[in-house]
């Protein structure tokens, strides 16, 4: 996940040039922006990104001190838990279970308002959310509802195929079962 | 006199000639949530808007040159800065809107903006009215009262439903459908839905806490508070209503008779609603009656909860104001009944719950000393006023009876020596007992 691809994509979210992001010899993602400067590591790459951006999300990302250190923690997990855990079987369906349960009452992850702990989640879980079938989605309609509506943000689908979560009807069944 | 406008939101986008196009005054009373509409979308989009001052209910809207310009006498109206006017909150809110908020371009989403724009009118205001006006004692009791709470109920579980797979109500961004229902539905998130009664509507509550706290929003609501407790009903505030109308208007005795004949009776009545809502400002803070002195609480509690108790206890000498304050000491009558700590500690936090509308102007240090089947509570306090502050309000009435009341000279060495100890916890009982535990009321 803390891919040289991730990165880009997460510089085009944020609408600013992405400068040269490669692997060093430490398999470490850097970036090489303006005047040559060099930045290593996903969550401090993130970070510079940020402080460039004039974009909603990035703005968000940095309203006070707690906030940007939620957001720190948040792409921290994405890094170390989120990326790694959901190519696991069973990690990954306590990682759903998980994250559906923070939905029920939670619209974004940090605060009120969308920010970089969103997308660097929304990115490292999305292999995952793709592989579920309609049927799985059902158990988790909340993160689902989460997922779904960030994808619709033109700025963080970038073009790919949109997954589709309005298979998800059976829930005016049996309402009240899915928390 | 600008004082009240709506600051520009800096990011948001908006043409120049929107800026001079949304500029104007709108009339309300205060704390009125059809205002509410106008001023968020206005925090949105940026236009200026200037709330009139000296509005007063019933005078303002009935008087010659305001029914001219709006013949309804209804507030809120607007009047735009060129000499236009407008009735009817949604279209006030329309215009002050921006595109984003209005829908955007595609005449399908606008639709569907109205759509919940006028759910809000017809579905969630006529049930929530006819359930928190008897219990603001504006209107009388329902017979049927399980029918009123199981309307709302109808309405609040269909939103329930809907927000479970979407994030706003409509598009992936805030419109004027979420400002607009989210409005209609704060009285009854402030008078009714306790947590256990709100329990059920997880989704609703997650889309409302977080329109609540949208910045724009909250520049708006500025204290917010969801319920803790629901209002229950009561006749006697009904009655005080009726009489209070009938004494402050005696030339309008008439009139409410002869509406009460017409047929468009539900209207007159929402509307002499409205108008209570305007004559009883609900938060009103007993303490308002009191000269505000120069003693600040919130600079106070800042100082202690920051600082060192050797910084803040200075501080407090230093700015306390004697004149328009006063401290006190408070001591548990029953101390012989006190058994385990923690059971103790809940009776004083339990009181400091009971006691949550004083703490804007009001602080305490409670201590409780000694241990389990020994122990004894105790509290310096301070508040605004001369006199014992709980019997300023009903509500404040139900624990400090259990305590005798000492009001201490804020002058004396003693009081200070007294106050250091509490607002440290540190030292003894008057019987030696040792410092147990504390709580801050702030």
């Amino acid at each position: 996940m803390c891919d040289v691809a991730t990165v880009q994509k997460i510089a085009n979210c944020l609408g600013v040039a992405p400068g040269k992001i490669q692997l060093n010899e430490e398999q470490v993602v850097t970036r090489t922006g303006a005047q040559n400067k060099t930045v290593s590591g996903f969550a401090t790459i993130l970070e510079s990104l940020a402080r460039e951006s004039k974009s909603e999300t990035a703005q968000n990302s940095i309203v006070t001190k707690e906030v940007q250190a939620q957001v720190y923690q948040w792409i921290e997990f994405a890094v170390l838990y989120v990326a790694p855990g959901s190519k696991d079987k069973h990690v990954s369906k306590q990682l759903l279970a998980d994250f559906n349960k923070l939905f029920i009452s939670k619209s974004y992850l940090v605060g009120h308002f969308i920010t970089l702990a969103d997308l660097a989640v929304y990115y490292a879980i999305s292999e995952l959310v793709k592989s579920l079938s309609p049927l799985d989605k059902e158990n988790y309609l909340n993160l689902s509802r989460w997922f779904d509506h960030l994808q619709q943000r033109p700025e963080i689908h970038q073009g790919e195929p949109m997954l589709n979560f309005t298979t998800i009807y059976l829930h005016n069944w049996a309402t009240g079962t899915h928390i | 006199m600008y004082s009240a406008m709506a600051t520009l939101i800096s990011s948001s986008s908006f043409s120049p000639a929107e800026i001079t196009m949304s500029t104007g005054t709108l009339y309300t009373y205060p704390e009125n949530f059809r205002a509410y509409k106008a001023l968020i979308a206005a925090q949105y989009s940026g236009a200026k808007v200037k709330v009139a001052d000296n509005f007063l209910f019933g005078k303002t809207n009935k008087s010659e040159p305001f029914l001219k310009k709006f013949p309804s006498g209804k507030v809120p109206a607007f009047e735009t800065a060129d000499g236009k006017y407008l009735t009817e909150s949604n279209a006030i809110a329309f215009f002050l809107a921006n595109e984003e908020l209005r829908g955007g371009k595609c005449p399908f989403v606008q639709a569907q903006v109205q759509q919940w724009a006028s759910f809000a009118d017809t579905e969630i205001l006529p049930a929530s009215c006819a359930l928190v006006f008897p219990l603001l004692g504006i209107l009388p009791q329902e017979k049927n009262v399980a029918k009123v709470k199981q309307d709302v109920e109808v309405v609040l579980q269909q939103l329930n439903k809907k927000l479970l797979d979407v994030t706003y109500l409509v598009g992936e961004r805030i419109t004027l459908a979420d400002i607009i229902v989210f409005c209609t539905l704060l009285h009854l998130y402030e008078n009714v839905l306790e947590p256990n009664a709100r329990r059920d509507y997880v989704n609703l509550n997650r889309w409302f806490l977080t329109i609540l706290n949208q910045p724009q929003v909250k520049a708006v609501l500025k204290d917010f508070k969801l319920c803790e407790k629901a209002l229950v009903y009561d006749p006697k505030k009904y009655a005080e209503f009726v009489a209070k109308n009938q004494n402050q208007k005696p030339k309008e005795e008439k009139k409410p008779k002869e509406k009460k004949e017409a047929p468009k009776k539900e209207v007159e009545e929402l509307d002499a609603a409205d108008e209570a809502l305007a004559l009883e400002p609900k938060s009103k803070d007993p303490f308002d009656a009191m000269p505000k002195g120069t003693f600040n609480f919130d600079d106070f509690k800042r100082v202690y909860s920051n600082e060192d108790e050797a910084k803040s206890i200075p501080y407090f000498f230093e700015k306390f104001d004697a004149e328009n304050y006063s401290i006190w000491f408070g001591e548990y009558k029953y101390n012989n009944e006190l058994s385990k700590v923690f059971m103790s500690c809940n009776l004083i936090t339990g009181m400091f719950q009971r006691l949550d509308k004083m703490r804007k102007q009001a602080f305490a240090s409670v201590c409780l000393f000694g241990d389990d089947n020994n122990s004894t509570i105790s509290g310096v306090w301070v508040w605004r006023g001369q006199d014992l502050a709980f019997t300023l309000s009903p509500d404040w009435q139900i624990d400090y009876e259990v305590y005798d009341w000492k009001k201490l000279d804020a002058k004396s060495e003693e009081t200070k020596k007294l106050v250091t100890q509490y607002f440290s916890w540190t030292g003894t009982d008057k019987d030696g007992r040792k410092f147990n535990q504390g709580k801050i009321f702030k």
